[in-house]
């Protein structure tokens, strides 16, 4: 198992307050790894230091064996290999969405424009959004958005893709098909991390579960454990506190 | 009826006037946008004392009236560069409109959402491409209704250029004005001509904002 | 260098006397605007029929129609029809009529923005249409509309300078007299200028200061000349 992505005790305080108090984890490759805990406790914040849209006080992001926190690293094309899919979507107001596929695929990795839209249409059928190419995003249920940002992600064929808070934005009765893509995306192997509140979710796809509290790792483990044999208090409080299981 | 007559022959001498403003107005436009387009981006993306130069810039121009602006370029640009009346006038009038377009970009670009500069970068993209590809056309499509406001009003101040001799429109009608002994005629009509001039570029414009509105309003 | 200080310090009593020329026809013309905006937005909101049309043309021609040539309609054009004004009413009246057409549009921006059930509240209660739109619709109006107001403030200092062009003596008009007075142009616009930039900071400033304090948090109405 060759471990894909480390982080080394990162550090962040925003203000004067420490919002990531040394926080050390690794994902190995094709493995999906959740992230749980209060809202507020840096678990955004640990996301966007991976690819680092944030920059960590301290600490150390290797990117299979590239150490990405390293000044001299060419930061825009190693995003290339990180995906990210935002709790509000963030698409290209201005541009349908095929385009938003393929504005990445033309201006980053310098693909053809024939070859980008072909990529572009591919992903879209995954997702299912295939005959949506050129609605624009103004015109797109939020779960057909959410979908649209994750082909956007796939179509750049990162390493890994982070998820923060996928369905947090959507309306209940469109939270399904987006897990349902992103569950697709773990079998076929993706490498993931993801923030989020869907337990559920969690306990069908996750391999590992890391609950991060006031800015650390208190417990990791597999679902099963996480969920029916915590070792920690405050994991049991947690998740007691969120879906009810006994403590 | 004689004073129609007296309007009708003396309408296209006033007319070429028109054109004069129309191009007055466009330089001004073009170049004001040019230079407020660079100085809002220093702004919001330059380093501090670039974007405190930026600043300093806005608030020394708009902190003078267009006329004195006019009549300082008059007396000490024109003569430097040989400029004729009419660059004289377009440059200085380009100068004033910089510093509103730039407010007028700087704002836009501010309210397009930052998720936006976000999910660019995490694309792998550099800040320019992101600046150049997906920040500047959305920003510049929420400008257009400011963007409107302000050519009119680059229109309507094209008439200050009268204080510096440039013959346009209202320079053109005062001459007739001063031959004829019909000023209010006169100068009604050139009042008339002017406001026949904003309600087409306002046509005009209101056309392109709509083309150009993203759909779902945004 | 020293003899332009002292230079500079000769004229700067006359340019003030220009400046305070300058400010009473902006205070008057805004205030004069105030009158005519208010009717007019009121007017166009609420009026109907003869007086609704007045107040609509009023406001379009107005403001699409240069400054200038309005003074030259009102200072050269009227002594056509009898009416001969001296140079400085022309000015505070072409500056006047020309701020209330203005006005008139962020008082219609600001009234229509107060929240319909306003109205209806007030209406429930008894009130008249009249009683309804002055106590009622107008005062949190001006709250709204203090932020484009102080704006036309800064505008009417700058523009005006129009006057210069019909000889009436505030501050550029002032500059250019002791210009063919003493030929030394660069000092003396030099001075104009800055004493324009710190009149015109000095009051941004200042409403900027008051803004914060007098207007509604959280609702203001996005307007203005630019």
């Amino acid at each position: 198992m060759d471990s894909i992505l480390e982080l080394q005790d990162i550090h962040k305080s925003y203000g004067g307050t420490e919002v990531l108090k040394g926080v050390s984890l690794s994902v190995n490759k094709g493995e999906v790894l959740v992230l749980i805990g209060p809202s507020g406790t840096g678990k955004s914040t640990l996301l966007r230091c991976i690819n680092l849209l944030t920059r960590p006080d301290r600490g150390t992001v290797l990117l299979s064996g590239t150490d990405l926190t390293d000044p001299k690293t060419d930061l825009n094309r190693m995003r290339q290999r990180v995906g990210m899919v935002f709790q509000e979507f963030n698409l290209f107001n201005h541009l349908n969405v095929l385009n938003n596929i393929t504005l990445g695929l033309t201006k980053v990795k310098k693909m053809a424009v024939a070859e980008a839209k072909q990529v572009a249409r591919l992903e879209l059928e995954k997702v299912g959004l295939a005959d949506k190419a050129d609605s624009f995003p103004g015109e797109l249920s939020g779960g057909q958005k959410q979908r649209a940002a994750i082909a956007r992600a796939l179509a750049m064929q990162p390493d890994v893709i982070l998820f923060d808070e996928p369905t947090s934005a959507l309306d209940p009765q469109l939270i399904g098909e987006v897990l349902e893509v992103m569950k697709e995306l773990a079998r076929e192997g993706m490498t993931m991390v993801v923030v989020s509140h869907e337990m559920d979710f969690t306990r069908e796809v996750a391999d590992r579960v890391v609950f991060l509290e006031a800015g650390q790792v208190i417990e990791e483990g597999s679902p099963a454990q996480i969920f029916y044999h915590a070792r920690s208090e405050r994991t049991k409080n947690f998740l007691g506190k969120i879906i009810g299981l006994p403590a | 009826m004689d004073k129609l007559d007296l309007i009708a022959r003396n309408l296209p001498y006033i007319s070429q006037g028109i054109v004069t403003t129309l191009l007055l107005t466009v330089v001004a436009l073009t170049s004001g946008f040019a230079a407020g387009l660079l100085l809002s981006l220093v702004r919001v993306y330059g380093s501090n004392r670039a974007a405190g130069l930026a600043i300093a810039y806005g608030r020394a121009v708009r902190g003078l009236p267009l006329l004195v602006i006019m009549i300082l370029f008059y007396l000490f640009v024109a003569d430097l560069f040989h400029l004729s009346a009419f660059m004289t006038a377009a440059l200085a009038l380009g100068l004033h409109s910089s510093a509103y377009q730039a407010e007028i970009i700087r704002a836009a670009i501010q309210s397009v959402g930052s998720g936006q500069m976000i999910a660019a970068r995490s694309l792998g993209m550099s800040q320019l491409q992101a600046v150049i590809y997906v920040i500047l056309p959305q920003a510049l499509r929420l400008a257009l209704p400011s963007w409107s406001n302000e050519a009119a009003v680059v229109l309507k101040d094209s008439s200050l250029a009268y204080a510096i001799g440039t013959a346009e429109l209202l320079r053109r009608a005062e001459y007739v004005s001063a031959r004829t002994y019909e000023p209010l005629l006169v100068f009604g009509t050139c009042g008339l001509i002017y406001l026949m001039l904003t309600f087409t570029t306002n046509r005009i414009l209101g056309a392109l904002e709509a083309k150009y509105r993203l759909p779902d309003g945004h | 260098m020293a003899e332009e200080v002292a230079f500079i310090g000769k004229i700067i009593p006359e340019l003030l006397k220009g400046l305070a020329v300058t400010c009473r026809l902006s205070g008057g013309a805004l205030l004069l605007g105030l009158g005519l905006g208010l009717v007019t937005a009121v007017l166009r909101v609420y009026g109907t029929g003869l007086l609704k049309a007045v107040a609509v043309i009023y406001s379009e021609v107005i403001r699409g129609t240069p400054l200038l040539v309005q003074l030259f309609i009102l200072y050269y054009g009227l002594p056509d029809v009898g009416i001969n004004l001296d140079r400085l009413t022309a000015g505070y009246l072409a500056l006047g009529i020309n701020s209330g057409a203005y006005q008139a549009e962020y008082f219609r921006a600001a009234i229509q923005s107060v929240q319909a059930g306003q109205m209806s509240a007030a209406r429930a209660l008894g009130l008249s249409k009249l009683q309804a739109v002055i106590y009622v619709i107008l005062p949190q109006a001006l709250r709204l509309v203090l932020p484009t107001w102080a704006n036309e403030v800064i505008y009417m200092v700058k523009y005006a300078s129009v006057v210069y062009t019909i000889a009436v003596p505030e501050l550029l008009a002032r500059g250019q007299m002791l210009n063919s007075k003493y030929f030394k142009p660069a000092a003396i616009f030099f001075t104009v200028s800055v004493i324009y930039i710190i009149v015109i900071t000095l009051i941004t400033k200042l409403t900027d200061g008051l803004e914060k304090r007098l207007a509604i948090p959280g609702l203001a109405v996005e307007s203005g000349r630019d």
